[in-house]
């Protein structure tokens, strides 16, 4: 009986899974075909195959190395991660264990900066940056990221945090632990999963952003992976469709790995190990 | 600060705990980073785009004070009423699909089975790619005529032909794109998932519930703060929404093909301000955006205290 | 000018909260001098232009040029935050749709103010980076509105090969012909009605321009209502393929998938359809009103080198762009990339095959033919462009009758241009 339930368990979801893999498949194969068969070609399957596309990929783009490129990409993402998930859950320890006057007040104002789409911003902070002297550096970049600028990550921890039963801080006090030794010792540790949510996502979305480095980077050898992949464009001379998609499964590549690696860490929750540490 | 003594048990609600000596400093030195953030980054520049909404300016000039101009010429401009209609279409359709799914899937992966990891990570994939120029042509050959879309819908009986290029499929295209790449949300599902006390489901399953019942009476209950969370932050991103269309809709005409079928909020938006350079109205438009989604998150919120639950605030 | 730095030191001193404004990097104390240099294209053309630039370097050893390149379209998002800024780079790639856009608010420098060398430019460009007796950019090269035609699938319908001098008339009974032939599989052509270029030089053929002197639309609305009314007749006929199934292959264009036998486009895209499809393509006439009638073509900048107005080196900078428009070398290293050269110098250096050297036989060929260029086009011109085939597009897909859509482009247009 259980047996037959966990079959029937894998059973459908292998199926959802085909459906759901289906137009990440045709990526793949495509990234297989000649380049010119790529749009409108209506076969899942290349034919015949060609590695051509990945040796194009891997010689870099606009005489920038691939290895740079990938360099580039993978150091804003890491700083990217540590800023974020340091300033993100101070601030939502702050608004979400803490009481104070003005808190309220304070969160209404984070929330509403999740509400202004970020295109009007773009030239006020390039001012800002440009009178700084910081163009053409990554301090645009990533120095949001170590203020918690971010409203969608302090507002996913707090809402996290508040979920954690208060009796573990009351007993903490108790016995004399002040707000640091809580946040450090109690409520960090509980917050795994959101911190580990925090991290893939700010590591996908910084490895994903094109807007950013496009304003403020002009020097090819700084840019990372979303810029270069526009260079496979362009109007009048030809674009080259393969490169194009070889080089966005490579650029995945170390997403993929970022992600089998930290969703572990997903599993273990307050059920589990939480409680212990 | 006057206490209630002894008026009521403390922390019958939430939010009516005391505040305790030192508890401002402490909160001021936790929120030091983003208060320092908000005063460098956010606030500058929000109150320079909010300036520019009344202002007429082209990017190059001084911008010249108009007043309430750019506000009212909204109302008479019958591409921004398309772009709300085209962007209210679009946040009814793909915030309950995307839920829907992330819900489904992370409670189908919370159980620990053989290769969870592995159904995680595949499950998540689609996130990964981003909306790029490779993944619009996918979706396009994908949608295309005699492509497996069409033909599996005329198997079925449903004879749709490609809906590539066609206006009233091409909003349904970018709403299964929002709704496929489920995996953000999922992966918020199964974190809170796993933050509930599994005593709690033992203590249930001695009480007899079935699953129904607890998913109910405890899953749910216990969930509402991500739920919360999820619901909030992808109305508030789908109203934003503007790389997929940006990318996948182009159409040549500058985004928001065929034939306006996808000139949503935002596409609209950055094509005034960086290609007809009307920054003042592209501004003006942001900060209509503001009014209209704050008012949404406030009704959310109003809303929530009646069905979401922090363990924290109620102990 | 001053009332636009003291806006933006406003704005920096309130974004900044008061302080901290650092006024400009002074880089030019020494003898050595380094210019930002930015262009749109492919890796192919970044190629390119180091190799240019190493050349300029060796020549102008105090002169370091730093190159920053993106995508067209990422481009100019990048230019207009840089120029908003105060922070252009020193030498610019301009679009011929853009220059006036840039010129007319003080961003680009007057190039007759500087040492620029411009006397070996072709005939046809010598004043066409000019506007209002300023020199705001420099073509590189040029291009010419044109057809491109696929022989087989002509032959295959019984047609000839179009030739100079063919008529609207007989074009339109060509579509006519191979449409019926291609039986809902391949087409005569796509609706190029809904190009503005293509209406451009149906007005020049009966002697009009897309812009006054003045800067306002120099046709009329009954002129606009009878070339998209024959349009939407041609879709409803079956003459031009589906809208749809552009959209499916976008971004690729029909013709180069087999799709349709004839299609309208500047000659400089020869070079990407050549390579994007097996099938042998050929670049033919424009079509005129009458027999014998002027063809409405002219040599159009494919892109310019502009300079920004706030340089601090102008001298350099016009060094910079004399050298990549007249150096022998810089002509052999791009061949037909920017365009056919337009210098003299740089023609006779470049070395030309395939489609290259097809697309320069063509403009050799109908040299004569060409017509004077139209001035710059007034600023606003990219969304005017914009919106022609946005608004048509409606009418393609049956969403707007003709009258209104002509009534909506003109509405738009209009506050363009007073804008």
């Amino acid at each position: 009986m259980r047996r037959l339930h966990a079959a029937a368990w894998h059973a459908g979801a292998v199926l959802l899974l085909i459906v759901v893999l289906y137009p990440v498949v045709w990526m793949i194969s495509s990234s297989f075909k000649d380049s010119r068969d790529i749009i409108g070609d209506l076969d899942l399957l290349p034919a015949p195959p060609t590695g051509r596309n990945y040796a194009t990929a891997a010689e870099g783009v606009a005489g920038i190395g691939v290895w740079r490129l990938f360099g580039n990409s993978l150091l804003l993402a890491v700083l990217s991660v540590i800023g974020t998930v340091v300033s993100s859950a101070l601030t939502a320890y702050a608004f979400a264990r803490v009481r104070f006057r003005g808190r309220g007040l304070l969160f209404a104002l984070m929330i509403s900066t999740l509400l202004l789409p970020f295109h009007v911003l773009i030239i006020p902070q390039y001012i800002v940056f440009q009178s700084l002297d910081l163009v053409d550096t990554y301090v645009p970049l990533l120095v949001g990221k170590f203020l918690a600028v971010e409203a969608f990550f302090v507002f996913l921890l707090v809402q996290f945090m508040r979920t954690l039963p208060h009796e573990l801080d009351e007993s903490a006090r108790i016995d004399g632990a002040g707000h640091g030794r809580i946040f450090w010792n109690i409520v960090l540790p509980l917050s795994r999963p959101a911190l580990i949510t925090t991290s893939i996502f700010t590591f996908i979305w910084t490895w994903n952003d094109f807007f950013g480095p496009l304003i403020y980077l002009s020097t090819p050898d700084k840019y990372p992976l979303p810029l270069a992949l526009q260079l496979y464009i362009d109007q009048t001379e030809a674009t080259d469709y393969g490169a194009l998609i070889a080089m966005s499964m490579l650029a995945l590549l170390p997403v993929i790995l970022f992600f089998l690696v930290f969703q572990r860490f997903l599993i273990e929750g307050v059920s589990t190990s939480g409680i212990k540490g | 600060m006057i206490k209630t003594q002894g008026r009521r048990p403390s922390g019958v609600r939430g939010g009516q705990r005391h505040q305790r000596p030192g508890d401002a400093g402490a909160g001021l030195l936790f929120l030091a980073p983003w208060l320092l953030g908000m005063l460098l980054l956010t606030i500058g520049p929000m109150l320079a785009s909010l300036y520019l909404s009344f202002t007429d300016y082209n990017l190059f000039d001084t911008p010249e004070w108009i007043g309430l101009e750019n506000y009212q010429r909204m109302f008479d401009d019958p591409r921004y009423l398309r772009s709300v209609t085209v962007t209210a279409g679009y946040v009814a359709l793909a915030v309950p699909l995307k839920l829907a799914a992330a819900l489904g899937v992370a409670l189908l992966l919370n159980r620990p089975r053989l290769g969870q990891g592995l159904y995680r990570s595949a499950f998540y994939a689609p996130s990964l790619i981003g909306a790029s120029v490779s993944l619009s042509l996918v979706w396009k050959s994908i949608f295309s005529d005699g492509a497996i879309v069409d033909r599996g819908l005329g198997a079925i009986g449903l004879d749709t032909g490609g809906w590539v290029g066609r206006p009233e499929f091409s909003l349904p295209m970018l709403v299964l794109l929002a709704a496929w790449q489920f995996g953000g949300p999922m992966v918020i599902f199964l974190a809170g998932l796993k933050q509930i006390p599994g005593e709690l489901y033992e203590a249930a399953a001695v009480d007899g519930a079935g699953p129904w019942r607890r998913f109910r009476a405890i899953t749910l209950p216990m969930l509402s703060p991500v739920l919360f969370f999820n619901l909030l932050l992808e109305i508030i991103g789908a109203f934003q929404v503007f790389t997929s269309a940006f990318v996948i809709a182009t159409g040549a005409a500058g985004g928001g093909g065929p034939a306006g079928s996808t000139l949503l909020y935002t596409v609209y938006l950055y094509g005034r301000g960086f290609v007809d350079f009307r920054m003042g109205y592209a501004s003006a438009m942001a900060w209509m955006l503001v009014l209209g989604v704050g008012l949404v998150t406030a009704l959310l919120f109003r809303t929530s205290r009646m069905w979401v639950h922090y363990a924290g605030d109620r102990a | 000018m001053t009332s636009i730095k003291r806006f933006r030191t406003a704005l920096a001193a309130l974004l900044l909260a008061g302080g901290l404004t650092a006024c400009g990097g002074g880089d030019d104390a020494g003898g050595d001098v380094t210019l930002r240099f930015s262009w749109w294209g492919n890796a192919d053309r970044a190629a390119l232009m180091q190799q240019s630039i190493d050349l300029f370097q060796a020549a102008h050893p105090t002169i370091t040029v730093t190159p920053s390149f993106q995508e067209f379209e990422a481009y100019w998002q990048k230019m207009a935050t840089e120029t908003a800024g105060g922070n252009a780079p020193d030498v610019l790639q301009m679009d011929f749709a853009y220059l006036r856009e840039y010129a007319d608010r003080n961003v680009l420098l007057d190039l007759k103010k500087t040492g620029v060398k411009v006397d070996d430019l072709i005939p046809a460009f010598q004043g066409v980076g000019e506007v209002n007796g300023a020199l705001y950019g420099i073509p590189t090269g040029g291009n010419t509105w044109c057809m491109f035609y696929n022989p087989k699938l002509l032959t295959e319908a019984g047609v000839e090969e179009p030739r100079t001098g063919i008529t609207w008339d007989q074009y339109h009974a060509l579509l006519d012909t191979v449409s019926k032939k291609g039986a809902g599989r391949t087409y005569g052509g796509s609706n190029y009605r809904s190009v503005i270029y293509s209406f451009e030089s149906y007005l020049l053929q009966a002697g009009a321009t897309l812009y006054t002197g003045g800067g306002k639309l120099g046709f009329s609305k009954q002129q606009l209502i009878d070339y998209w009314t024959v349009g939407k007749q041609y879709i409803d006929d079956g003459r031009f393929i589906p809208s749809e199934k552009v959209a499916q292959i976008e971004p690729a264009s029909p013709i180069t998938k087999d799709l349709i036998a004839t299609e309208f486009r500047w000659d400089n895209f020869f070079a990407r359809y050549a390579s994007e499809t097996e099938a042998e393509l050929k670049i033919g006439p424009v079509p005129v009103t009458t027999a014998g009638g002027p063809t409405g073509q002219y040599l159009k900048p494919a892109m310019l080198l502009s300079a920004s107005a706030r340089t601090d080196h102008p001298d350099e900078a016009a060094k910079l762009i004399s050298f990549l428009i007249n150096d022998p070398q810089v002509g052999r290293i791009f061949g037909s990339n920017r365009g056919i050269p337009a210098t003299n110098a740089q023609r006779d250096a470049a070395v030309l095959e395939g489609p290259a050297l097809a697309i320069a036989e063509y403009e050799e060929a109908i040299a004569p033919l060409l017509q004077k260029a139209p001035p710059a086009p007034p600023k606003g011109a990219g969304t005017i462009e914009a919106a022609f085939l946005r608004i048509a597009d409606e009418i393609s897909y049956g969403r707007s009758s003709v009258p209104d859509a002509v009534d909506t482009f003109f509405t738009e247009a209009e506050d363009t241009l007073a804008g």
